[in-house]
């Protein structure tokens, strides 16, 4: 698994480490604040051939490419195994069309926005890690987390709704470019984000539930994520990665942070759609208020910490270099179980408390706090598509 | 003269029996209505000592909630070691752990493949997280255990219509109830714990009907609610106080994190209870383990023996 590589440190590193975050404030290896993101380059609409594409470096050298392309497909019944081409109209859409006619109003009616419905289906996504089989536990463990994301409440799937027998159907593919130096997963979240931000679909011009015929002209093509004045109304997810260490909450931990995290947590974000009113933006600006975004939590998964796999310490008290008896031939007798020493690497047992775990998604999520700052980030990211 | 070589028919002509079909209900009707109460957990079998080649093992059954409709989660569980890896593997200085679930090609409504799907594989990566905390994994340097789930049979309603996504929701089910059979598999090992550690799952939800506002419920079947807004499964150690693995989902508003915490809060109620159940059964398995002395001087070990065979 990707987060359980080991980072190569001694168990003498790996307390240095461990007690130089529990600090307050914390001094991280790379001198960043607690909450601080490792600084980034970004740039989209790198590839030709896709929907929309983005690139991200982070400063430690990792990158990665995102291509999102879309294929118009027909819609189908999933369940009867019908590979003829049968096509699926729901249940609910069926009463209202009978009610249509029978009412007189003509044949079909059009489908209200709210009468959409979307499948998982239709989306697929692919992470590939260099160096990690696809079928690796923690390649699709992270492509399940930003599928999950992407997908919860239902409202992205609705957006590639075409008609009544057509959606289109999108491929994300995810390629991490480098060694993966660090967890991967705010990197490949941020990329994807912007990737989704940038892809554009076809104008449609037919009406209904014809066969779906496009616009040839890529400029009138609208963006998947609406965008109003140079700005997005509703925008991606982006899973952050938190952890603890003694009374510390650390953002965006780089490989050697995470070897001695105590609980660590993927926390997946997405910003509320409800567009606000100009009466209510009106009183937030009389009130002084900055208006922020109103954030909504998609997802939490505990990240299994690498920090279980390290090698513990010997404390000089059993060690014989140091003068300790080694009467004790059978490594059972050896004083494995000893009482933790000031200093001393041993990895975490048991698991966090349920108020460890809340703090961190509340930091994360706190208004103002590091997922509003990551989107602030990502906004001013020129989209090129 | 009667055909004696062969086993012939009935004489007379015989009818094939005709089964009166259930009757038909209307679509709406036919979903269930949970009748638990919120905090009640579904009833649960658990059997430690079922295979016997395995160093430990465990089995777990969940009680369907209706008849017909849906059928149980159903679980096998064998753990395999603490054994030495080979000599090719580099040094460890802890037990490998490595989770492995798998659900039967006729376990859910849709035939599983033999090849593990990507589900199957984040169900174990999950498995993972929440076992790894709870082992010791420091008493068995060099050495590797493996963990062996089977789903025989999902907990999939057969009416549940696709678009409601409730495969996702049977995930979570799904993963909680690995989790605590797990834990029993790896005590019948005699793998050392910091504690029996035990799945448990809370959703929010919204029932049919206009007014209803959204509540909590533990062990939630998802055919039997209009709408899952957020669901968790926590593996949670009692003892401790810990949790070793979260796993939330759903869409809940940032400023309400309340509501969050009241989620991960009965999530941890429902793996109270699934623990519990953990706790019986190992008492009653060591019970039959252990050589009682009996009045008439046999011991209830070898009476056990005697009716074996």
């Amino acid at each position: 698994m990707a987060s359980t590589q080991h980072a190569l440190l001694s168990p003498a590193e790996l307390a240095y480490l461990h007690a130089s975050l529990s600090l307050t404030p914390p001094i991280r290896p790379d001198g960043r604040a607690a909450n601080q993101f490792r600084p980034l380059a970004a740039e989209t609409g790198i590839l030709p051939g896709t929907n929309g594409s983005a690139r991200i470096c982070f400063a430690d050298g990792t990158e990665a490419i995102v291509g999102v392309k879309a294929e118009v497909e027909r819609t189908r019944r999933g369940d009867g195994g019908r590979e003829d081409g049968v096509e699926y109209v729901s249940s609910r859409l069926e009463g209202d069309f009978v009610e249509g006619v029978s009412s007189g109003e003509g044949a079909i009616a059009a489908v209200d926005e709210a009468d959409r419905v979307g499948e998982s289906e239709w989306v697929e996504l692919s992470v590939e890690i260099p160096g990690a089989r696809d079928d690796d536990a923690g390649t699709v463990f992270l492509a399940a987390m930003l599928a999950e994301a992407l997908l919860a409440g239902g409202e992205f799937a609705k957006k590639l709704w075409i008609n009544r027998r057509f959606h289109w159907k999108l491929y994300l593919d995810i390629l991490l470019i480098s060694p993966p130096l660090s967890y991967p997963l705010p990197l490949l979240s941020l990329t994807t984000h912007l990737a989704l931000l940038a892809t554009r679909l076809p104008r449609l011009k037919s009406e209904g539930d014809e066969d779906p015929f496009f616009d040839d002209d890529w400029a009138a093509a609208p963006y998947l994520y609406a965008r109003k004045d140079g700005k997005a109304t509703a925008r991606p997810p982006v899973s952050l990665l938190v952890m603890a260490v003694g009374n510390n909450i650390i953002f965006d931990p780089s490989k050697e942070e995470l070897a001695v995290a105590d609980v660590a947590l993927a926390v997946s974000v997405g910003e509320e759609t409800a567009t606000t009113t100009a009466a209510e933006a009106d009183e937030a600006q009389q009130q002084q208020q900055p208006l922020g975004r109103n954030l909504r939590l998609l997802s939490v998964r505990t990240i299994d910490p690498p920090s279980r796999l390290t090698p513990p310490g010997v404390p000089n008290a059993t060690n014989s270099a140091y003068g300790a008896a080694t009467t004790q031939k059978q490594p059972e007798a050896r004083a494995a179980e000893s009482e933790a020493v000031e200093g001393v690497w041993k990895a975490p047992r048991g698991g966090a408390k349920a108020l460890v775990m809340a703090a961190l998604v509340q930091k994360a999520l706190m208004r103002g706090g590091v997922a509003d700052e990551v989107l602030d980030a990502l906004d001013a990211v020129d989209l090129v598509a | 003269m009667t055909d004696r070589r062969r086993v012939n028919g009935p004489v007379g002509s015989t009818n094939p029996p005709v089964f009166e079909d259930e009757p038909e209900q209307e679509f709406g009707a036919q979903k269930g209505i949970r009748t638990r109460t919120p905090t009640a957990t579904r009833k649960m079998y658990l059997k430690t000592g079922v295979t016997p080649s395995a160093s430990g093992s465990a089995y777990l059954e969940i009680e369907a909630s209706r008849k017909g409709a849906v059928s149980g989660l159903k679980l096998s569980c064998t753990v395999h070691g603490p054994r030495s890896l080979p000599r090719s593997t580099p040094f460890s200085p802890h037990i490998i752990l490595s989770t492995h679930v798998k659900y039967a090609p006729f376990a859910t409504k849709q035939r599983r493949g033999y090849i593990r799907d990507p589900t199957e594989r984040d169900l174990g990566s999950h498995l993972e997280t929440a076992l790894r905390g709870a082992i010791i994994a420091d008493r068995w340097p060099k050495s590797g255990v493996d963990i062996i789930i089977s789903i025989v049979e999902g907990d999939h309603d057969r009416e549940t219509s696709k678009s409601q996504g409730g495969e996702a929701w049977d995930m979570m089910n799904a993963l909680s109830g690995c989790i605590t059979v797990a834990s029993a598999a790896l005590a019948d090992a005699g793998i050392d714990c910091v504690d029996t550690v035990a799945g448990g799952v809370a959703a929010l939800v919204r029932d049919e009907g206009d007014d209803t506002t959204p509540r909590i419920v533990i062990d939630p079947i998802p055919s039997e609610h209009e709408q899952i807004l957020a669901a968790c499964c926590v593996a949670y150690l009692p003892d401790r106080d810990e949790i070793t693995n979260l796993w939330f989902k759903g869409d809940l508003p940032a400023s309400d994190m309340e509501l969050y915490s009241q989620l991960v809060e009965k999530g941890i109620q429902a793996s109270r209870n699934s623990n519990e159940v953990i706790v019986n059964s190992l008492l009653i398995s060591t019970r039959e383990q252990q050589p009682h002395e009996r009045h008439d001087g046999t011991t209830r070990m070898h009476i056990a023996f005697n009716l074996q065979r």
